[in-house]
């Protein structure tokens, strides 16, 4: 049996008027290209957030002695004074799946001075091998070149560079409070210059190879602060931690394996912050789309009393021609969804292979220690696309409740006597 | 002008004519007017008070600094002595004067922090206890023990951030190393009286007070400061006093030993922030009226394709079809401007009414939110401006206007005797 002519009914009324149909669709599908491209900016601001914080330095996920944070006293390495076999770390550490790379670090506060000026800095040991793999800190060497392992080579920011006003190839004294309680201080060459963006990083890091910064603090070779792992997807990386520290027997040993989500909270917060307000989107702009799908709808069922009264008349229940109205708005609805989708798909593309930047126009800026690009990058979240094409058609049925109720309400004999 | 208020009348007896149908456009912009004027006053509310909370963290509204300060941070860039007097007679004028909430010196300076943990990278700002109190939103965030009173001299106010990194307690000793005025590294030995938090790491790791007099002596500097931080009664009159300040010492200006930084120059970041945001929230403004505008398109529309026959008769009155279009302009104008007049009155009247002491949305995010280095109260408290109305009235007329364009042009190309042949 066939479901009845309503759907038909419904379907052919749209073509009555092309023009108004066509531009009430035209409304709705534009709600749907605000919805999902509005929500895909906001997720990519989130995203290009936990990168570029992540990315930077931190990494997506850290190992530390349990002592080391929050002060991060340059005693408390891991394995605690007698330190640890870090070569067999690293390796179970890089053995797990998610893991793209991992590197140790050691981290010491100091002045630097170039003999004419003298700033603080926050000196950081690293395997430049390693770390390449785990943060961009050496990729954003602009002058000169990382630190070579076992030497007295110094990469220093550019702002510090500038303060202390030397360049590559001149000479820096580091005093430092080393772990024995003396004062270590040796003469270093500056071998590059980094440029992060970030003017707390830029003015204050100083980073230089493992052995050599070790030997300044009188710490033994076993002995760093700091694993870093990057993990390309950062939302695999509590998990990867869970996985590392069970694998590590992290709590009998001392030692804790922490996410970014652990080390910094607040992003993760923000990351869910912006989930919520997806649904407030989704939400105002449909509501605004309903007036005009409404009034679309009871313009179309206006002009047809006289046809809706002889359906009635011939005894056609006024439910069925509810039925009808609705169809017709679910018709209209699905079309729209369609034009949308046909609209945002390419836009999106778009911003998805060449998020346009806004450089020109706006400088970096910071969220939560941060450094945000304005780049107006979208993120892809299938799910979004599929809740604001469920808004859109409830949309169109809720606006149309209106005026099929009083469709439904025409009275046959007043309206055909020619009222 | 007899014509005018014709068509005046002769729109609003057709708007009134389908009472239903315009009632259902102008609710659309009604709703859109009122989220507007919401939406815009709680965002210029939210910008005001992440300038305020940014200006009174470091270095106020305007400040007046040496030219090589900024980026140096040095002691050697500091202001000299003439400067310092200059600027403080330029704040004089009545027109800078009149917006001058406080004004105090600073001696910022770049430094390192230890204690026997360990060593920090600090800033150190030298201030005026009683003056810095009045000006700054540090002594507001106290945790622990008390402020920098008149009388200290080895005091230190410290951030919680450096507390815990460098193992402090309050009382705890902690030595200052810094390059003075001499270019000779020096050493100055403080105790914690007081503890604060911000909310903002990078300002809670390394900020740290004490008293001008005890920086003066240390850095060899004397009285001599390398800030004068200025804060003003609203961030709207900076420009201006920026512009009188800049006039009233062109010459100090000229001869390189002075110069007059807005906060958009010297938190370059929060400027960025501030200005994306607006722009997100224009973004917004335009779909939202956008998705209103097609629906005032589609109204004037239909009541144009449904009165072919009164516009025939009016053109074969006399009508010209011009007056057609100005007639179909002038309906579409007069919806969207009684609409959006009322939206927005309305959205000022509820905003004002249950939001005037403040939105909160703690229930959303929590104290710890920061954004380019300052903290994001969660209550926001909406900021109303005669600027942003006539703003948002223009804008509604600029829609209600480019709506009714391609209805008025239909209705200018009705065909007189095709439009009258036939009985509907």
């Amino acid at each position: 049996m066939r479901a009845g002519p309503w759907w038909t009914i419904g379907w052919r009324n749209l073509g009555r008027n092309r023009r108004r149909t066509l531009i009430t669709m035209g409304g709705l599908a534009f709600g749907y290209l605000a919805v999902v491209l509005l929500v895909a900016w906001m997720e990519g601001l989130t995203a290009e957030m936990i990168e570029s914080a992540t990315r930077t330095l931190t990494g997506q996920l850290q190992i530390h002695d349990d002592e080391y944070r929050p002060e991060r006293k340059i005693y408390d390495t891991i394995g605690g004074r007698d330190g640890a076999d870090v070569a067999a770390l690293l390796r179970s550490v890089d053995a797990d799946p998610v893991v793209a790379g991992a590197a140790p670090r050691v981290y010491a506060g100091g002045l630097v001075s170039s003999g004419a000026a003298t700033t603080a800095g926050m000196l950081m040991g690293i395997d430049p091998a390693r770390e390449v793999h785990v943060s961009n800190i050496l990729n954003a060497v602009v002058e000169g070149h990382p630190p070579r392992a076992e030497s007295h080579d110094i990469v220093i920011g550019l702002e510090m560079a500038r303060q202390l006003g030397v360049g590559v190839g001149e000479e820096l004294i580091l005093v430092v409070p080393a772990a024995d309680g003396s004062m270590g201080n040796d003469l270093y060459t500056v071998s590059g210059i980094f440029h992060s963006g970030l003017a707390e990083l830029d003015a204050v890091y100083a980073i230089m190879s493992l052995p050599a910064l070790q030997s300044l603090l009188a710490l033994d070779p076993g002995r760093v602060h700091e694993i870093a792992a990057s993990i390309n997807d950062p939302w695999l990386a509590p998990a990867a931690a869970d996985r590392i520290g069970t694998q590590l027997g992290a709590t009998a040993r001392g030692i804790e394996v922490e996410p970014w989500t652990r080390l910094r909270p607040e992003m993760l917060d923000y990351a869910q912050l912006v989930q919520a307000w997806n649904g407030v989107i989704i939400f105002i702009v449909f509501a605004i789309a309903i007036f005009g799908v409404a009034n679309t709808m009871l313009m179309a069922t206006f002009e047809r009393r006289r046809e809706i009264a002889v359906m009635l008349a011939l005894g056609t229940t006024p439910f069925a021609v509810v039925r009808s109205i609705l169809a017709e708005a679910l018709s209209l609805g699905a079309i729209s969804i369609g034009i949308g989708v046909v609209l945002t798909t390419p836009l999106f593309l778009w911003f998805y292979h060449a998020p346009p930047n806004l450089s020109w126009l706006y400088g970096d800026f910071t969220m939560l220690g941060a450094l945000i690009r304005p780049v107006l990058r979208v993120e892809w979240n299938p799910t979004v696309w599929v809740w604001s094409g469920v808004a859109l058609l409830l949309t169109a049925l809720v606006a149309a409740l209106y005026p099929a109720a009083r469709a439904a309400r025409i009275p046959p004999a007043d309206t055909l006597s020619g009222l | 002008m007899a014509r005018s208020t014709t068509l005046i009348r002769l729109a609003s007896r057709n708007l009134r004519r389908y009472l239903r149908r315009t009632a259902l456009t102008a609710s659309a912009m009604i709703v859109g007017g009122a989220l507007m004027i919401f939406s815009l006053s709680l965002g210029d509310g939210g910008h005001e008070d992440w300038i305020e909370s940014g200006a009174r963290m470091g270095s106020g509204h305007l400040s007046v600094q040496a030219p090589g300060f900024k980026t140096s941070r040095k002691i050697e860039d500091r202001l000299s002595a003439a400067a310092r007097a200059g600027a403080e007679r330029a704040l004089q004028h009545p027109s800078v004067a009149r917006h001058v909430v406080t004004v105090v010196p600073q001696l910022a300076i770049g430094g390192l922090a230890s204690s026997p943990t360990g060593a920090r990278p600090a800033q150190i700002v030298g201030v005026d206890p009683i003056a810095e109190a009045a000006f700054s939103m540090l002594d507001d965030k106290l945790v622990e023990g008390r402020y920098l009173e008149p009388g200290d001299r080895l005091a230190a106010y410290v951030g919680a951030g450096m507390m815990e990194a460098l193992d402090l307690r309050l009382g705890s000793r902690l030595v200052l190393t810094a390059q003075d005025a001499d270019g000779e590294i020096s050493g100055q030995l403080v105790r914690v009286v007081g503890v604060f938090r911000s909310g903002v790491p990078e300002i809670d790791q390394t900020l740290v007070h004490i008293p001008l007099t005890t920086g003066g002596t240390w850095l060899h500097a004397g009285a001599d400061v390398t800030t004068i931080a200025i804060l003003l009664d609203r961030s709207r009159a900076v420009p201006a006093v920026q512009r009188a300040l800049e006039r009233e010492l062109t010459d100090q200006i000229a001869a390189g030993e002075l110069m007059v930084l807005s906060w958009r120059e010297s938190s370059p970041e929060l400027n960025a922030a501030v200005r994306i945001d607006d722009m997100g929230n224009y973004i917004w403004q335009g779909i939202m009226f956008g998705i209103i505008a097609l629906g005032i398109v589609n109204t004037v529309l239909m009541s144009v394709m449904y009165r072919k026959r009164e516009f025939g008769l009016l053109q074969a009155l006399g009508f010209t079809p011009r007056q057609t279009g100005g007639l179909v302009i002038t309906e579409g104008l007069a919806l969207t401007a009684v609409s959006g007049f009322i939206g927005i009155a309305l959205g000022l009247f509820l905003t004002w009414l249950f939001f005037r002491n403040g939105l909160d949305f703690s229930f959303t995010w929590d104290e710890n939110f920061t954004f380019s280095g300052v903290v994001v109260d969660p209550i926001i408290v909406p900021l109303f401006s005669v600027r942003r109305v006539m703003q948002s009235l223009v804008f509604i007329l600029l829609i209600g206007t480019l709506a009714s364009l391609y209805p008025a042009w239909r209705a200018m190309r009705i065909d007189v005797a095709e439009a009258m042949k036939f009985e509907r």
